[in-house]
């Protein structure tokens, strides 16, 4: 790169807290550079909105090349990426998705976001299991209400224990239920459970040139509306039009540029164009890489001073590696065959969902977990026909005229509940350089160690008893049978929300950064990605991550201005 | 359609049951390979003694990869199967979705060509199938030659189905024919899978969508509303407010 000029932040990473930290830090009139590692990506151009499965290979459908599907918005994405491996150790299993693109994964995530609340900051207070964080749900309400006026969140002020309220205004409307929605809210209402509009990333109103939705294409395919939040089309765009901004695309970090004194001066990242090593220097550095790469930029990052890597003088870097507990069932319900046609597709994914709401129970010792899960209704009912239409051909079971027949009558008819929890960090889940390996740029690769404790698969027992309640009273048919826990669980990192490892914290002995996701042991380093959270709640960590890193930068840009930095 | 007799197996059809139980554990083997590709390990079609069908072409081993252009989709790799495969496919997924009153048959929208797209892609998963679905067709012209002297394609509807009623329900069918009702249902969905993505496909089982809409999302229609105010009071539960 020919401009060695200091930055006032180099950030590295392009996705939620990149986007977040550079249009924060160049709204100020800082001059900052992103690095991304993977290509330039503009949704406007590459996003295949209202292809149809037919089109595609294999009508579509994931393969080892594009896991989640053809139109997938994931470039050089999945569960593997091209000469970028990573391990699990013996014994261990953990899936590690990455994007290579400008945007990083908020182009095809699922845009739900839901605020943690008051216990989710303080859960070791509550329950005695993990640790606080160094701030409360008071210190990141403001930053959550202005994430999502920026963001453009649709979802319903509920009032519901520890899901707190938006402050006025400040949500879209949601859109109205389907029909498969609303049996579950009628079944739900019956039982007591909460049933509640979702609250996603997408707008229902306009904000500045992103339009609202308009219900149909699927959100994983990135929106050329702007409509389902993407950094490409929203905050890259608004930090670039300050003038501040300078993105280099194909610019994989591998290390962190430290002084004899401790400080950052900057990174080494490799040019995928040229496969050389290039330096870029700035007066901070904001690692924003994702919770895996930035845990391996900092481990990678070894001196005299830090003979463990960056900022790891507490140990707890690679440490503390969480993800969402997944689980899910399906299905049939007599009561939907035949039902009329109408169009399902509303904004895509679930315009209802149903909360943890058993605090109280929990309080008083009546459940055998710790911690919440909520539901996730989306991707049910009359939907897009796709190749797997074919499973409702295994169900009916027959072939010829009757298939035709049952086809049509029981399309529509399958509804599926899917676990979204907690996981409370163990000593046995963390990542660390892999010392066997490096990848095509000669990094050091991460080595993953992943393990369920007894009380994620309590709280799995726990959603099948009362998933299975919810459809008996719907009238339901179980598909498949209910298998046990740890067979029925999500494998780590199969949820794609890792989380924690460099966690923020009160102590210097026991966490890597302080509330702001500034280094203890390296002052102009700052984590804005998903490393730096304390516990995993069940909620969606995308908007908490992208609160905390407005919240993180603004502190950031105050020390730089006040020359503390 | 279908006679709801089930058909027994004959001893006779060991040896043909044999062959195929071989190609099914070479099949499972391949796929528990975690390699993106079968690489150079990428099997020929199975080829018993007195193959009727002809052997399938090597498959390609060229993936999309991981960015192929998304708005100009293409298939790169190369379809393999025979003409006598493909018109053993068109004959079987016919009888899993004949023509009716509400629209054409399987084969009149081009699913044989999407069975052959799908066991020609250098894929795990496909490379799994396409051993058990070659096998599988091989099996039925065998078995439809033996049984009434015709080639499958040529068999009438009785005939087919007779063949077809003895692997497709997998609570009837005879043990040693586990790895045709895998064939069969697999076939089916394959089928399926493929019709109900066509034009026809998504206006016979009534898909509306993929339109934009202006202005707000207008929700269930009366009429569906209305179905659904049935099913609540069949339930005894109330619509919510």
């Amino acid at each position: 790169m020919a401009n060695h000029e200091p930055y006032d932040a180099v950030i590295v990473g392009s996705g939620a807290g990149g986007g977040m930290a550079a249009w924060v830090l160049a709204s100020k009139g800082l001059r900052v550079l992103m690095l991304e590692a993977g290509r330039h990506y503009d949704p406007q151009k590459e996003a295949p909105m209202f292809s149809v499965a037919r089109d595609a290979p294999l009508r579509g459908v994931g393969t080892p090349d594009k896991p989640f599907g053809y139109y997938d918005a994931a470039v050089d994405g999945g569960w593997q990426v091209p000469g970028e491996p990573y391990s699990s150790a013996p014994g261990s299993e953990f899936m590690w998705w990455r994007s290579r693109m400008l945007g990083g994964r908020t182009n095809h995530w699922a845009r739900n976001s839901f605020r943690m609340g008051p216990y989710d900051f303080k859960p070791h207070e509550r329950d005695g299991h993990g640790v606080d964080w160094p701030i409360s749900y008071d210190d990141l309400a403001p930053y959550y209400d202005k994430t999502e006026a920026i963001v453009g969140v649709y979802g319903r002020n509920s009032g519901l224990e520890n899901h707190p309220d938006s402050a006025p205004g400040v949500l879209h409307e949601p859109p109205a239920p389907r029909i498969g929605e609303l049996l579950i809210q009628a079944a739900c209402n019956d039982l007591d459970i909460p049933c509640v509009p979702a609250r996603r990333a997408i707008l229902t109103r306009p904000i500045g040139k992103r339009a609202p939705c308009f219900y149909a294409t699927p959100c994983g395919r990135g929106c050329t509306i702007g409509a389902a939040f993407q950094t490409p089309t929203s905050l890259l765009p608004m930090a670039l039009a300050t003038g501040n901004l300078t993105v280099v695309t194909n610019a994989m970090v591998y290390e962190l540029r430290l002084d004899e004194y401790g400080k950052a001066e900057g990174v080494n990242f490799i040019d995928k164009t040229t496969g050389k090593q290039e330096a870029a220097s700035g007066r901070t550095v904001v690692l924003a890489a994702s919770a895996g790469e930035t845990a391996r930029i900092m481990l990678n990052s070894r001196s005299n001073l830090f003979p463990d890597g960056a900022g790891n003088s507490s140990g707890q870097v690679g440490r503390n590696l969480m993800d969402t507990v997944g689980a899910a069932m399906t299905a049939q319900f007599p009561l939907l065959e035949n039902r009329p046609s109408y169009n399902e597709d509303g904004a895509m994914g679930l315009h209802l969902y149903i909360p943890f709401w058993l605090y109280k129970e929990q309080a008083r010792g009546e459940l055998d977990f710790p911690r919440g899960y909520h539901y996730e209704l989306g991707s049910i009912g009359r939907r897009e026909p796709g190749l797997n239409l074919g499973g409702v051909a295994s169900f009916a079971g027959t072939y010829g005229r009757t298939l035709k027949e049952d086809m049509r009558r029981y399309y529509g008819s399958f509804l599926s509940f899917i676990c979204r929890g907690e996981m409370i960090p163990n000593a046995g889940s963390y990542c660390e350089i892999d010392p066997e390996t490096k990848d095509r740029w000669g990094i050091p690769t991460l080595r993953f160690h992943f393990k369920w404790s007894e009380n994620e698969l309590r709280m799995v027992q726990h959603f099948q008893k009362a998933t299975s309640e919810i459809i008996e009273r719907m009238g339901g048919k179980m598909q498949g049978n209910i298998l046990p826990a740890q067979q029925s669980i999500s494998r780590g990192g199969e949820i794609i929300h890792e989380v924690g490892t460099a966690r923020m914290g009160d102590d210097p002995a026991s966490s890597v950064t302080n509330q702001y996701g500034q280094s203890w042991d390296i002052d102009n380093l700052f984590l804005a990605d998903g490393s730096v959270f304390a516990s995993k709640a069940h909620k969606n960590p995308t908007l908490t991550i992208l609160a905390l890193a407005w919240r993180g930068s603004d502190y950031l840009a105050d020390q730089l201005m006040s020359r503390s930095l | 359609m279908t006679t709801g007799q089930t058909k027994r197996v004959h001893v006779d059809r060991r040896t043909t049951i044999k062959w195929l139980a071989a190609t099914m554990v070479a099949a499972n083997t391949g796929c528990s390979s975690n390699s993106r590709y079968l690489g150079d390990e990428i099997p020929a079609a199975p080829k018993p003694a007195n193959s009727l069908l002809g052997v399938a072409a090597r498959p390609d081993n060229i993936g999309y990869g991981t960015d192929p252009d998304l708005i100009n989709p293409v298939v790169p790799w190369s379809r393999t199967m025979t003409e006598a495969q493909l018109s053993t496919s068109a004959a079987l997924c016919d009888m899993i979705l004949p023509a009716d009153d509400h629209s054409p048959a399987a084969s009149a929208v081009g699913v044989p060509d999407f069975i052959d797209e799908w066991v020609s892609a250098p894929y795990a998963q496909q490379q799994h199938d396409r051993e058990i679905i070659l096998a599988g067709l091989e099996w039925l012209e065998q078995e439809s030659r033996r049984r009434f002297g015709s080639a499958f394609p040529s068999a009438n509807d009785d005939q087919a189905v007779e063949l077809l009623d003895g692997i497709a329900y997998p609570d009837q069918a005879a043990v040693e024919l586990a790895s045709l009702v895998e064939f069969f249902d697999r076939f089916r969905y394959l089928t399926v899978g493929a019709y109900y993505t066509t034009e026809v496909g998504i206006a016979d089982i009534g898909y509306i969508g993929n339109v934009p809409i202006v202005g707000s999302y207008p929700g269930p229609s009366a009429a569906a509303m209305a179905h659904l105010a049935g099913v609540l009071e069949e339930l005894g539960l109330a619509l919510p407010s």
